[in-house]
Formats: C-alpha cells, structure tokens, sequence
C-alpha cells in the first residue's frame, strides 16, 4: 500500500475524499429530488423571461426547461466548478508546502527520491484523485438522471464531468506548484483562490459587457463552461487547461529543486 | 577520498544575516565526530547543508567526494540522516512509517528494523501522533539507522531520549563506528557526546573555533568546583595549586576555577579535612571561555 510516494499520497487523500464525494452524491441529489416539480411548474417558461435579461444571459436561463439546461444552471454553471477548485486547491496545498511546514519533507527528501519526482508523484496523485471525484459526479448524475427523469445523457455529463475534472486540475496543479516553490501553505491556497475569483469575474464580464467579450476566453471558466458544459460537445478549448497545469508545475520544478527547504518550526 | 566529510569556505547567508561564515571542516573515515556549539551557532544549518536540504551561498560540501549541490541524489544515498525536529507521518504507526521509507530507499532488512526498535523499545505498532516526544524522537533514529548508511548525520539526536533509550542509542553508535562507519552528531552539551566522540568541532556564531579530540578539550578545559572545609579553608594554600585559576572563600566553603585535572588540588586540600566536594562538568560555555582567553 505504501510503496511509493504516489501511492501514500492517494493513501492520504482517501478520507477527503470519502467525504467530499458524500457532499457531492447529496448536491446532486438534492438537485434532482427538485427537478420534477421544476418541470411541472406551469408558468415557468414565462417567470423566467420576466427574469432581467443580464441574467438570463449569465445561467442561460433560457434552456432551463429541460434537464440538461436545469443541471447547467443549477450545478454546472457555480457550485460544481467551485467544488472542484476548493477540492483540488485545499488538497494542491497540503502536497508539499503541508509537508514541509509540517516537517515531514525533511526525512522524504533525503531519500533516493529527488524533489522533481516528488513533484510528479504528487501531481499524478492529485489527478488521480480528482478523476475519483469526477467518477462520483458522472455515476451520482447518471443515477439521479434515470431515477427522476432529467433525460441526461451518458456521454453528455461525461463531457461535463470532464471540465470539472480539468478546472480542478488547473487551479489545483497551481497551489501545488506555488506550494512546492514557496513551501508556504497560505501562498499555495491565496494565489489559486485569487486566480479562481479574477477568473471567474472575467467569465461574467465577458458574459455582460461587450468590451470584455473577446478577452474572455483566456479565463478557464470559458474554457470549462461555455455552451453548457453539458451539451457543448468535446471542446477542444478544454485542452487549455490540462496544458496551463503542466506549465506551472513544469516551472516549478527546478524551482523547488534549487531552493532551501525550511526547517520545522 | 579518506574523508567522509569535507567542507572548505562554506558560507551560509539567510537573507543579510551570515549563519555560516566560512567553514572548513575534514571528517575522517570511522571517526565519531560531535558537532557542538550554543544554540544558533549554525549546526542545523551546516547539517542540512551536508544532507542536501539547503545550499551553501558560498564554499563547497562534499560527501564522500560527492559535491552536495551537484552530486546530491548520489550523496544521499550514503547518507542515513536525523533532523533537529524529527515529524514523521502522525496518521501512520512507526512500523508503517519506517516500512514506507525503507521502500523509497529500495527495501531495508526488516529484521534489522524490529531489531533496532526492540534495542530503543519502541512500539511500532502504535500511531506516530499519539507517540510521546522521546518515542517519536525513536522512531526519527531507527529510520536513520535501518538502511545501514555509511555516513550518520543526527542533529541533536539525544533529545528527549530517556536515559535507557539515550545509553543504548549511544551503543548504536559506537556499534556503526566499529563497522567502519561514520557518525556526524551535533549537540549542545559537551557530556552527551564525549561519552561516544573521538573528535569535536566547536562552532560559534558560524565560525569553527577548534577541532580537537575530546580528550584534549577535556584536559584543557576550566571546571568549577566547591570544597567546604571542617575547618578554616587554606585559601592561600590552594592559590598555589598548579592547574588552579582562581579560589574564592565563601565562610568554609572556597569557590575554584581548574584547568585540567583535579588531582593535585585534591592532593592539597584532603589534609585540610574536605567536609563536601561539589564538582560542575565543564560546559561549552566555559570551554569557550577557555578558548577565548588563550586566543587573547
């Protein structure tokens, strides 16, 4: 079971995860236990449009009456993108600049296992633990859609599901990176929450204001989340984010190579 | 390549504040070497220098030949190392610790590890986290030990031991120098290592003040001691002693500062009917003071 640094790391996640994937199953859920009476509510088309048109535009609200633009607006579009970069950032954070501030990087370090493997081994680790998470989303999805009638298909919310996975992997891959060159576990969560919110602000601007539209897809948002994401089809813009998170931790690799690792308070 | 370890002109600057400040030390094959000085001094930080923890602003570290900068994956392979502030995994028992870390450093004898932790009588099967201090500090020695490295680095490796724990840490020691092996050990109180030391550096205020064999140092250094007599002390008598640096009366009691041995000073005041002897082992404090008072 502890073989290697990987698999320890996996090890130490389990518990999170467990429990994050518990708050997930019960989202969705709940989700979906409104959906029916969502569905039947007979003015709803009409309420909707008597929503201001800025939001409209923002949750799309005008594909709310099926299941798919319900699970858009209502997960998709806010709780779900958050869950995952919370997830994945608190989880990035802890890798190394936990370890280190906790004093267990100095034994770990002095082993045939050099700070570029560590490096790997916990980024891997932390994938690994983000696709465990998307898996719960697609199979509480999947499971909720047939047994209340939201009509979602498979490859839809695997879709989906995917740009969570990826917009985790990004912010998540960032605190891990600024983690391993800062050994500071405050920087490793303030610098991706900050990037997630300025993100996100420029998601919505572009969503309202003209001016803003053509810079808005450089925000992972756009990329995770535009024309759905369920029902938007294999994005190829989804590619920016997995390709961000191998940048940044690949420059903080020799990063962390060269630099002192600080003693145990 | 008789040296085990080989430092020439390291410097260690954190930020403006100099840590280290050009040291040059040789360490010899099978030698046990205390690592002493006041806290501050910069043992920590010339040790994780030596382990490849941190990086030297300026000079060079070798271990075994291998440059710790450039060559460090090879260095530490030769390397088992103790940190001054041992933290192992507190969710995992020590036996699941150790075991993790002995796969990382491709599989150790397992027999050895259940060896080492009956001589120390550490429980393996218990959680790091509710450890006491001086079992974690244990667990912190077995895992420097458990893969039989040629070179020992142990910052402050004595700390919090119990003293059954401290005498048979001791013996491992020894027991690693026996099979040719060389143990580097900082601390900061001269009587835990002179007990296992062959040769002790002196650091203060990141410079090498001397490398001595333990003998030596001890031979030279100032001791402080009290006789209280039955009767009227012999104060000028005692003034006259060889080795004697100073005699202070206090009512029957005379306050002595001695260099070196004792002997002569208890040859002289025995007629004098001695009521009560209290002797003070020489710490680094008064070492130093011996060091600075002959370099003045």
């Amino acid at each position: 079971m502890l073989a290697t640094v990987y698999l320890k790391s996996l090890r130490d996640q389990r518990r999170a995860l467990i429990g994050w994937s518990i708050g997930l199953v019960l989202l969705v859920l709940l989700e979906s236990v409104m959906w029916p009476s969502m569905r039947d509510m007979p003015d709803l088309t009409s309420l909707l449009n008597s929503y201001p048109e800025p939001m409209q535009k923002l949750f799309d609200l005008e594909d709310f009456s099926s299941g798919r633009g319900f699970f858009n607006v209502e997960l998709f579009s806010m709780v779900l993108p958050l869950l995952f970069i919370i997830f994945a950032v608190g989880r990035g954070a802890r890798l190394i600049a936990g370890e280190e501030e906790a004093g267990t990087l100095d034994v770990l370090l002095v082993t045939p296992v050099s700070p570029a493997r560590l490096v790997v081994a916990q980024a891997a680790a932390l994938a690994t633990a983000l696709a465990g998470f998307g898996a719960v989303l697609w199979t509480a999805g999947m499971a909720c859609s047939a047994a209340f009638g939201l009509g979602l298909g498979a490859v839809d919310l695997a879709q989906a599901t995917l740009a969570m996975v990826l917009l985790g992997l990004e912010f998540g891959w960032l605190a891990l990176a600024v983690g391993a060159v800062t050994g500071r576990r405050a920087y490793a969560l303030a610098v991706p929450a900050v990037g997630a919110v300025a993100a996100y602000l420029l998601y919505v601007a572009g969503q309202l204001v003209d001016g803003v539209r053509s810079w808005q897809p450089l925000s992972p948002f756009q990329q995770a989340l535009a024309g759905g994401p369920l029902g938007s089809g294999w994005r190829p813009e989804y590619l920016w984010m997995p390709l961000v998170a191998v940048l940044v931790v690949a420059l903080a690799v020799p990063l962390f190579d060269r630099r002192d690792i600080a003693a145990a308070r | 390549m008789d040296n085990v370890i080989e430092t020439s002109g390291l410097v260690k600057n954190y930020r403006r504040r100099p840590a280290l400040r050009g040291i040059d030390l040789l360490v010899p094959r099978g030698v046990v070497c205390g690592y002493l000085g006041p806290n501050g001094a910069g043992k920590t930080t010339t040790i994780r220098i030596l382990v490849g923890l941190i990086r030297p602003s300026a000079g060079s570290a070798a271990v075994f030949g291998l440059d710790v900068v450039r060559r460090r994956e090879e260095a530490q392979r030769h390397v088992g190392y103790l940190p001054g502030e041992f933290v192992g995994y507190p969710d995992l028992t020590g036996g699941q610790y150790l075991n993790f870390l002995g796969r990382l450093r491709g599989g150790v004898d397992a027999a050895l590890v259940r060896r080492l932790a009956e001589r120390l009588d550490l429980d393996l099967t218990t959680r790091i986290g509710a450890l006491s201090h001086g079992n974690r500090q244990k667990v912190g020695i077995v895992q420097a030990f458990m893969h039989r490295p040629d070179l020992l680095v142990l910052d402050e490796p004595t700390a919090g031991l119990d003293p059954l724990a401290q005498r048979e840490f001791l013996a491992l020691v020894r027991e690693a120098r026996d099979e040719g092996r060389t143990v580097f050990l900082s601390s900061h109180v001269l009587s835990e290592v002179e007990a296992v030391a062959e040769r002790v550096a002196i650091l203060r205020q990141g410079q090498l003040l001397v490398v001595e064999s333990v003998d030596k140092l001890k031979a030279r250094a100032l001791r402080r001691m009290e006789l209280t007599f039955e009767a009227e002390p012999p104060i000028a008598h005692l003034r006259t002693v060889p080795g004697v640096r100073e005699a202070v009366a206090d009512g029957s009691t005379v306050h002595l500062v001695i260099e070196g041995s004792v002997a002569d000073l208890l040859e002289a005041a025995a007629p004098h009917r001695v009521a009560r002897v209290v002797t003070h082992e020489p710490d680094l404090e008064e070492i130093f003071v011996t060091y600075y008072e002959r370099e003045a």
